[in-house]
């Protein structure tokens, strides 16, 4: 689990991700074993829920990946009728989720997850 | 949680077992390091020569979405109870309730796991729970690193099958 500090930086860098993103509606940091660490969101998500959730699929993506030899799993995109899901790690111990209800969103849900996902590497690198 | 499932599966089945376990960072890191987040597959074969599936569920009440899914089709369950756990005839009390529905439409197993950590509860506390939510299924006591104890499990599991 993340110090209290780590986990407001975290939630800091949440906050700037949904304000600077108009396309993503909610983003939430868990563990890989589902604990969510921060949220931040427009909507109204369970994000607890979708944490646990999260980590479940980010784990059978890394099996899979493992299983395929393919490397590290970068990240798993769930494309649905209301709204894309990407799934990304942000470390060997970190995901990032984050949701969009533009259809169209793919690219920038990606782009700017995966620049927050690295923001965050770096900030609890530190 | 802990009870050892992906050890048990482990110790039968005859292909690399699949499973996703993680590193653990809350109070079950105290008893082991890693945790099963989505599932263990493993498989064996019956002495009819028939292929056994075997999924492994995570334990943790917050996964439960997972037992849903991993239980849709299945022919029946093994529950394993860590006797050295906190709590581990409500742990027992947790599956049955949640299982409930599918043993009544199958058929289950229970397997009691560190009964040389800790003695109590006796496998006679764990049939008085049974008995008093009207269940009769075997139970065992297991060492689910021993082959032979896991494969009991399942025999009896298969004969409850075949003969109710």
């Amino acid at each position: 689990m993340l110090s209290n500090i780590d986990t407001e930086q975290t939630h800091q860098l949440l906050k700037a991700l949904i304000e600077k993103s108009s396309e993503i509606n909610a983003a939430v940091v868990t563990t890989l074993d589902g604990h969510p660490c921060a949220k931040e969101q427009r909507d109204d998500y369970a994000l607890e829920r979708l944490a646990t959730m999260g980590s479940t699929l980010m784990s059978l993506g890394d099996t899979i990946t493992a299983e395929l030899k393919m490397g590290t799993c970068r990240n798993i995109i769930s494309e649905n009728e209301g709204g894309i899901v990407a799934f990304m790690h942000i470390n060997e111990d970190l995901v990032l989720i984050t949701l969009t209800q533009q259809l169209n969103a793919l690219g920038m849900l990606l782009a700017h997850s995966r620049r927050c996902a690295a923001d965050i590497a770096k900030t609890l690198k530190k | 949680m802990g009870a050892g499932k992906t050890t048990a599966i482990s110790a039968l089945s005859e292909i690399p077992v699949i499973n996703t376990d993680v590193r653990a960072t809350d109070e079950a890191a105290l008893r082991k390091e890693r945790t099963t987040v989505a599932m263990d597959y493993g498989e064996m074969t019956l002495p009819d020569g028939q292929k056994l599936r075997i999924y492994g569920t995570p334990g943790q009440e917050r996964f439960s979405y997972m037992w849903g899914i991993l239980m849709e089709g299945a022919l029946g369950l093994i529950i394993l109870v860590d006797n050295a756990g906190d709590n581990p005839l409500g742990d027992l009390d947790l599956y049955l309730t949640h299982f409930r529905p599918y043993i009544e439409a199958t058929t289950a197993v229970i397997g009691v796991t560190r009964m040389d950590v800790a003695t109590e509860p006796g496998l006679e506390q764990y049939y008085d729970y049974l008995m008093q939510n009207d269940l009769q299924l075997p139970i065992f006591s297991v060492d689910v690193r021993e082959r032979d104890n896991v494969v009991m499990m399942i025999e009896a599991l298969v004969a409850m099958l075949e003969f109710g």
